[in-house]
């Protein structure tokens, strides 16, 4: 193949940043648009499964095996799949993307549960709490710092594989990439690989910091 | 840009799956005619199984003498922490296609190092972790009565600690290869082939059961990949552990 | 059983006349203090807030439960700084007080204590044992403690149920009676060898019929000193002036017929108070020069208590 001179092609061309600075915001966006609305139908679903184990134990196996099949289903394969039913839609992207964050955030909320001290549920109980009291006041705030690593993990791997949607025209960041190999024009996909990569590190950093925040009782150390 | 890209450089550099519109996905899955040949279905296989058991070769052969000899010495604690937090996140496509301009300066074409060295990326932690948490996870005790009985430390570490470890690192190197499988396809799009090229072809050519029978033959790949360590890894167990863990599952 | 984390299959629970099958299960449970051996403190809420729990389930306003709190610190013995702090920063016994504060924070009338010292070490124990008993004087609350600790339940209860592996009872009786006459043989066992040891660790020497014993005012002639002595049947008597015990006064001195504070008196080497325990007292007579233990109670002298005195009181059936 004729490669276009290299002069002409550096790794990243800053007039071509400015002016196609529109093209880039509107990847930027809807990147994030897809993060979080995948994060979000994720979350909502994986709180569902999650009650569901917690409530009937025996469910736990077959959630978490389920959702670890889903896991395992490679992502051109399930984009690929949705194509005919969702055309390339906003939703043949989405529908994967949450399918993914079921593993880790449903393993994570459930280990956090597991996590609470016997010895506090039963003082919580003992003392009267409903159950629902018990949950919401009790368990739910002692399995958040889980919850919140579990979320952290989810937010930066869909960031990383909303890129891949760009093959169902989709993508955010992920469509500069694919447009720069495609046009073996190297400026826009190095600014998608490394918007996307920063992206993730920034929304990780933002969980992180919003995590520290809802959970001051897991910063101070043990003084005894 | 029209965004199932029918002017994708990448398929016509390397020809595209020429299936008529009208075949449906279980015919073109049971014909024998797209199996085999040079564009065939079994030369697709080949190029995803050879690239996939390359990785997970060369991920096993770095990770797992890595983390045997941090974890023996029982050093790098930390990179546990860092690595389990990595491990989800690794953006192959992004890295990979950061990759494509430096090989393509370096002479190395599109293909296979860009890719590789991504999958390579995915495929390191789950086998570090894994092996790094069996070795330093084998009984205590039986290390100090392995030492005490004579053995130096190449004997601990070989006849012991990887010894009693080898289904957990196993489990490893599955997760790694299972993950390897399922994002292998994305080459397709990185100007390389492999099963791939039937989604991005059938994408391109608006051709859905070519799409079809591309997404079912990467998935069925990935559920045999794993499928296959799975009996592996049982078969790995040393009978008494074998026995032992029956017995705690019951 | 009584707060139905553990529901009863048969029989009655009662408290204050009510079937505790008779309430919805959050209402009694918040009017029964709980207290476990984790204590199961929330780790995410600090101190202060643990400890307003109930109080703040029961809609309690800001107001009353803050100064509930403030007083509970009191009782426990927290400092006001400890209320902003996480239970983690705590140290064992502090965790078991604030344990204790939240279990009484709605001033409930019945505490139940699932061996709440089992997690400290022997010494903390010791001092939150005292500590309870202290706050018991305070607060008189029913108390259900549950403990494998024989010693414990000794020294805590009032009265004790020995319950056998699968819930048996086996005896349900005062300490001093489970000592004393143990039901059968596996209280026996359970209670150990050293049980008339123990009995004595029990008693106080105020529980003693103890008399003032041989003794005679400072101001006594050594005749009439002769003739106390004589009248115990033995060969000293103690002196005592404006209600101070002075010292022993051996017979062999008692000759000339001069005023008792004129003699040589030996200081005595064995004080009681009345609070002393039986043992405590045992092991002075037994380790001082003299085979007497002098009561001092509060600098008045009391009486004098031998061997004789605390064997009378075991009853005849440790002798045999």
């Amino acid at each position: 193949m004729s490669i276009v001179a290299e002069a002409a092609n550096p790794i990243i061309r800053w007039e071509w940043v400015v002016d196609e600075w529109d093209q880039i915001r509107e990847a930027l966006v809807q990147h994030i648009e897809l993060t979080v609305l995948s994060v979000a139908l994720g979350s909502l679903v994986a709180a569902i499964l999650s009650a569901i184990a917690l409530r009937y134990r025996p469910m736990t196996s077959p959630i978490t095996g389920f959702a670890g099949f889903l896991y395992t289903i490679p992502s051109v394969a399930l984009f690929g799949l949705l194509v005919p039913y969702f055309g390339l839609t906003r939703t043949t992207a989405v529908l994967p993307l949450a399918m993914y964050t079921l593993l880790i955030l449903v393993t994570n909320t459930l280990a956090g549960f597991d996590a609470v001290p016997s010895a506090v549920r039963d003082a919580a109980d003992g003392m009267g709490l409903t159950p629902t009291q018990r949950v919401l006041k009790v368990e739910l705030p002692l399995a958040l710092p889980y919850i919140i690593a579990g979320l952290r993990i989810a937010v930066v791997s869909t960031v990383g594989l909303v890129t891949v949607a760009a093959i169902i025209g989709q993508g955010g960041l992920g469509r500069l990439i694919l447009d720069g190999l495609r046009r073996t024009f190297w400026t826009p996909m190095t600014i998608g690989a490394v918007l996307s990569i920063v992206m993730a590190l920034l929304l990780d950093g933002l969980i992180y910091g919003l995590g520290r925040m809802a959970t001051p009782w897991t910063q101070r150390a043990r003084t005894t | 840009m029209d965004p199932a890209g029918t002017d994708d450089v990448t398929a016509t550099l390397f020809g595209q799956a020429a299936v008529p519109r009208d075949v449906g996905v279980f015919e073109f899955l049971s014909s024998s005619q797209y199996w085999t040949g040079a564009g065939g279905i079994l030369t697709s296989l080949w190029d995803t199984v050879v690239l996939c058991g390359a990785v997970a070769l060369v991920a096993t052969l770095i990770a797992v003498p890595l983390a045997t000899m941090l974890a023996h010495y029982g050093r790098g604690e930390l990179s546990v922490t860092w690595i389990v937090t990595l491990s989800r996140a690794v953006p192959t496509f992004a890295i990979a296609g950061l990759l494509v301009p430096i090989s393509l300066r370096r002479g190395w074409g599109f293909e296979p190092w860009p890719i590789f060295i991504a999958l390579l990326l995915l495929a390191l932690p789950p086998i570090y972790l894994n092996t790094y948490t069996a070795v330093k996870d084998v009984d205590r005790g039986v290390v100090d009565a392995a030492r005490a009985m004579g053995f130096n430390e190449r004997h601990v570490v070989f006849r012991v600690e990887m010894a009693l470890g080898t289904a957990v690192i196993l489990a490893g190197i599955r997760v790694a290869a299972v993950q390897v499988v399922a994002t292998e396809p994305i080459r397709a799009f990185l100007g390389g082939d492999g099963l791939g090229r039937y989604v991005r072809d059938g994408l391109g050519q608006n051709n859905d059961s070519l799409l079809l029978a591309g997404a079912i033959l990467v998935a069925t790949l990935a559920a045999l990949t794993g499928a296959l360590f799975g009996v592996a890894q049982r078969l790995a167990l040393p009978p008494g552990v074998r026995r032992l863990a029956r017995a705690r599952d019951r | 059983m009584i707060n139905r984390l553990i529901e009863p299959s048969s029989g009655r629970l009662e408290i204050n006349g009510t079937d505790i099958l008779d309430q919805p299960v959050t209402e009694l449970r918040r009017n029964i203090g709980y207290v476990i051996q984790q204590v199961g403190l929330f780790p995410h809420r600090t101190v202060g807030q643990n400890i307003a729990t109930v109080p703040r389930t029961l809609g309690w306003d800001k107001q009353r439960t803050a100064e509930r709190v403030e007083e509970l610190g009191r009782l426990v013995g927290l400092e006001a700084a400890m209320f902003d702090r996480y239970p983690d920063e705590l140290s064992g016994g502090q965790q078991q007080r604030v344990g204790v504060a939240r279990a009484l924070a709605a001033d409930p009338p019945v505490l139940l204590m699932d061996e709440p010292f089992g997690a400290v070490d022997p010494i903390v124990r010791n001092r939150l044992q005292d500590e309870l008993l202290a706050l018991q004087q305070q607060v008189h609350k029913t108390i259900v403690l549950v403990t494998h600790d024989i010693d414990e339940a000794l020294r805590l209860a009032d009265r004790i149920a020995l319950l056998n592996v699968g819930g048996i009872l086996e005896q349900y009786a005062t300490p001093d009676d489970l000592l004393r006459d143990p039901a059968n043989e596996f209280v026996e066992q359970f209670v150990g060898q050293d049980r008339g040891m123990k009995r004595l660790t029990l008693k106080t020497v105020a529980e003693l019929p103890y008399t003032q014993g041989p003794v005679v005012d400072a101001t006594a002639t050594t005749t009439e000193a002769l003739a106390v002595a004589e009248a115990h049947g033995v060969d000293w008597v103690g002196v005592v002036r404006d209600e101070r015990f002075l010292g022993w006064a051996d017979r062999t001195d008692l000759t000339n017929g001069a005023v008792m504070a004129d003699l040589p008196v030996a200081r005595p080497s064995a004080r009681v108070t009345p609070d002393s325990s039986l043992r405590n007292a045992m092991e002075l007579i037994m380790t001082g020069r003299t085979s007497v233990a002098v009561i001092d109670d509060g600098g008045r002298f009391g009486g004098v208590v031998t061997l004789d005195t605390i064997r009378s009181s075991l009853g005849s059936e440790l002798g045999s």
